[in-house]
């Protein structure tokens, strides 16, 4: 009897530890979670000081004149193209990580707060590029969320290989169309896009899923950029 | 992740979890008891032991079997070899044995199954308690002296000992030699202390005589006789003691086919017995064997399934990735270059995964420890050890399958 007793404890005990484990390991990706916030947070933070920097510029570029606005553009331009890149993939990759982060409406708030910001920096870039004769293509990669768009991901994959290579060469905007913002349906309706993935390569138009070779072709026709000779 | 992914995986880390935490604060709590170091030496009362083998195409090691039986340490025993219409020369090596008056060959021209001979040892056997062994192994000379003392009360049916493997010599015997110390020999005696011990290893194993007649012996058509047979004790209402005190040493598979052949026949085995005996699962007349069992099925059932979605999953990943590197012409190398580690790009599944693999490892290191081996003597299988649970994965998941299409499995 008393021996049953034991056991009986024994599975009583046993079972009390792994729901203190199982709390622990819920804690564990709860912290997690914050943790990526946080690092979205301050990634966040470090693109608009950007963007708050290049609105000061283009205003000393109304004191000093434009050649003083294009020298220190140029310098910035690679540190925040790469920031707002990074940011996008940052987010794309804790989404795929955590499925409670990707529903939380902090997700949402800031995905559409990043796609607001890169329109804007997208108008300024556009400014500048015509100011001071910059040659850097732009593209515009239009998506939807993967359920709705399967070769999306296929495209994001390719962008980012090329953007490995040659991220100091070009600049890529990724918006995402479920987000529903103004701006980016104005964009859209601008660009004709009427299917997913869309790229516009220096305001060209290509829709459907394009590969690296397309898309460097594509990118060699507006500018010489590093590895054109390879694909020629 | 998917919702039903995750629920599944939490549910088997819970199960698992739950299973492995509770099995070692019974190792905690039993811990000076594990080995009683009792011998059974009162030359007036020793009980007359029958020990029973079946042996088919045997020739290359019933030799050294017979050999370990001669020394075993015992005087009131006979050894019944039966051999079971062997090809080979088996019965003329278990033949140069009988000069010696202890040794009584039955040599059956048919092949019957391994459970069709053991029963025809034990109908003549004359032992008060019967023991079988399988010809491949090999008894300590102590083996009788220490199990005996185990029957101290007349509920105890069976007593199994530690299962050890003879001279592992490949990396897989390694591993599976740990498998055995830990799963065949701690893993049992554990069980055995809530009665729960759901089997009497082949190798070797003891039983009450009047126990193993009332019960009608072993059931011939099942594939894991060692298994079935334990079952039929419970639901006798006897008991089954392990003693880890002593050991019997066994031939392991040599290659990833054998192995595979015999974990096949073991877990389609498995299966079948369970449902041979479904009427004890949840019954509480069995006390806690009656929980344990289904237990375990859920638990090896979800197990499957996390599997083969894992498997799924994983797969399904992998085609999506190779198929995203044709658009970039296959750069592969390029990419892994380029990888950098960021912690917080592992979530849910990937923590329950790191803490099962500890959980893994934890069983081992404690295991190892109180079946009072030295880790610098199994580095080797140390270091394959906790992979091994994959594998097996496949052999339970092929065993599934052969059962639900009926397909036979043999025993050879």
């Amino acid at each position: 009897m008393a021996i049953k007793k034991n056991i009986k404890n024994i599975f009583i005990l046993g079972f009390i530890i792994t729901i203190v484990l199982l709390s622990i390991i819920i804690f564990v990706n709860k912290t997690l979670d914050k943790e990526r916030e946080k690092v979205i947070d301050t990634q966040i933070e470090e693109v608009i000081n950007g963007f708050n920097q290049m609105q000061t510029l283009l205003g000393m570029g109304d004191t000093y004149g434009n050649k003083m606005t294009c020298l220190i553009f140029e310098n910035m331009l690679h540190d925040l193209d790469k920031s707002i890149w990074e940011l996008g993939q940052r987010i794309d990759l804790y989404r795929q990580t955590s499925e409670e982060f990707f529903k939380s409406p902090y997700y949402r708030q800031q995905k559409k707060f990043f796609n607001e910001k890169e329109v804007f920096y997208l108008n300024l870039l556009r400014g500048v590029k015509q100011k001071c004769g910059f040659e850097q293509p732009i593209i515009l990669f239009f998506y939807r969320n993967s359920g709705d768009c399967k070769k999306c991901d296929d495209q994001s994959f390719v962008l980012s290989d090329i953007n490995e290579k040659i991220d100091e060469e070009i600049s890529i905007f990724s918006f995402d169309m479920d987000m529903n913002l103004t701006t980016l349906k104005i964009l859209n309706q601008y660009y004709e896009i009427d299917e997913y993935p869309c790229l516009v390569i220096d305001d060209k138009r290509y829709c459907g899923m394009q590969d690296k070779n397309i898309i460097i072709k594509n990118l060699c026709m507006v500018a010489n950029i590093s590895v054109c000779q390879e694909y020629q | 992740m998917n919702p039903t992914y995750m629920i599944l995986v939490y549910l088997v880390w819970f199960l698992a979890t739950y299973f492995v935490v509770t099995l070692i604060l019974v190792l905690i709590a039993n811990r000076k008891n594990l080995y009683e170091n009792r011998i059974f030496d009162d030359a007036a009362t020793l009980p007359f032991v029958s020990i029973v083998i079946s042996a088919y195409n045997e020739e290359q090691k019933i030799e050294d079997t017979l050999k370990s039986l001669k020394k075993i340490d015992y005087n009131k025993i006979e050894f019944i070899i039966v051999n079971d219409g062997s090809n080979d020369k088996t019965s003329d090596v278990a033949r140069k044995y009988l000069d010696d008056k202890r040794f009584i060959l039955i040599d059956n021209s048919n092949n019957k199954g391994k459970a069709a001979c053991l029963n025809q040892g034990i109908k003549i056997a004359k032992g008060e308690f019967i023991a079988t062994m399988d010809a491949d192994s090999m008894a300590s000379p102590d083996i009788i002296k220490r199990t005996l003392p185990y029957f101290d009360e007349h509920a105890i049916g069976a007593v199994t000992v530690s299962v050890e493997a003879r001279n592992p010599s490949t990396f897989l015997q390694r591993i599976i030699d740990l498998e055995y110390i830990i799963g065949l020999s701690l893993f049992l005696k554990l069980l055995s202390t809530f009665n729960c011990l759901f089997v009497t290893p082949g190798p070797f194993s003891i039983y009450r005589s009047s126990v193993l007649r009332k019960i009608d012996g072993f059931d011939e058509d099942n594939i894991t006789e060692d298994m079935e047979i334990a079952f039929r004790i419970h639901k006798s209402g006897y008991k089954i003691k392990s003693c880890i005190d002593t050991k019997v040493r066994t031939l392991l598979p040599d290659d990833f086919k054998s192995l595979y052949r015999q974990r096949k026949r073991w877990y389609s085995g498995a299966i079948k017995t369970y449902y041979q005996h479904r009427e004890m699962l949840f019954n509480r007349k069995f006390g806690y064997f009656g929980f344990f069992i289904p237990f375990n099925i859920i638990l090896i059932t979800l197990g499957i399934v996390l599997f083969l979605y894992s498997t799924y999953l994983g797969l399904s990943k992998l085609i999506e990735n190779i198929y995203y590197y044709h658009y970039t012409n296959y750069n592969f190398f390029e990419n892994f270059l380029d990888w950098n580690f960021d912690i917080l790009t592992y979530g849910g599944v990937s923590v329950l995964s790191f803490t099962a693999f500890l959980g893994t490892l934890l069983i081992m290191f404690v295991g190892l420890k109180y079946a009072r081996i030295r880790y610098k003597e199994k580095k080797i299988g140390m270091l394959g050890y906790p992979f091994i649970f994959f594998l097996y994965q496949i052999f339970w998941v092929a065993s599934y399958f052969s059962v639900i299409r009926g397909k036979k499995v043999k025993w050879r």
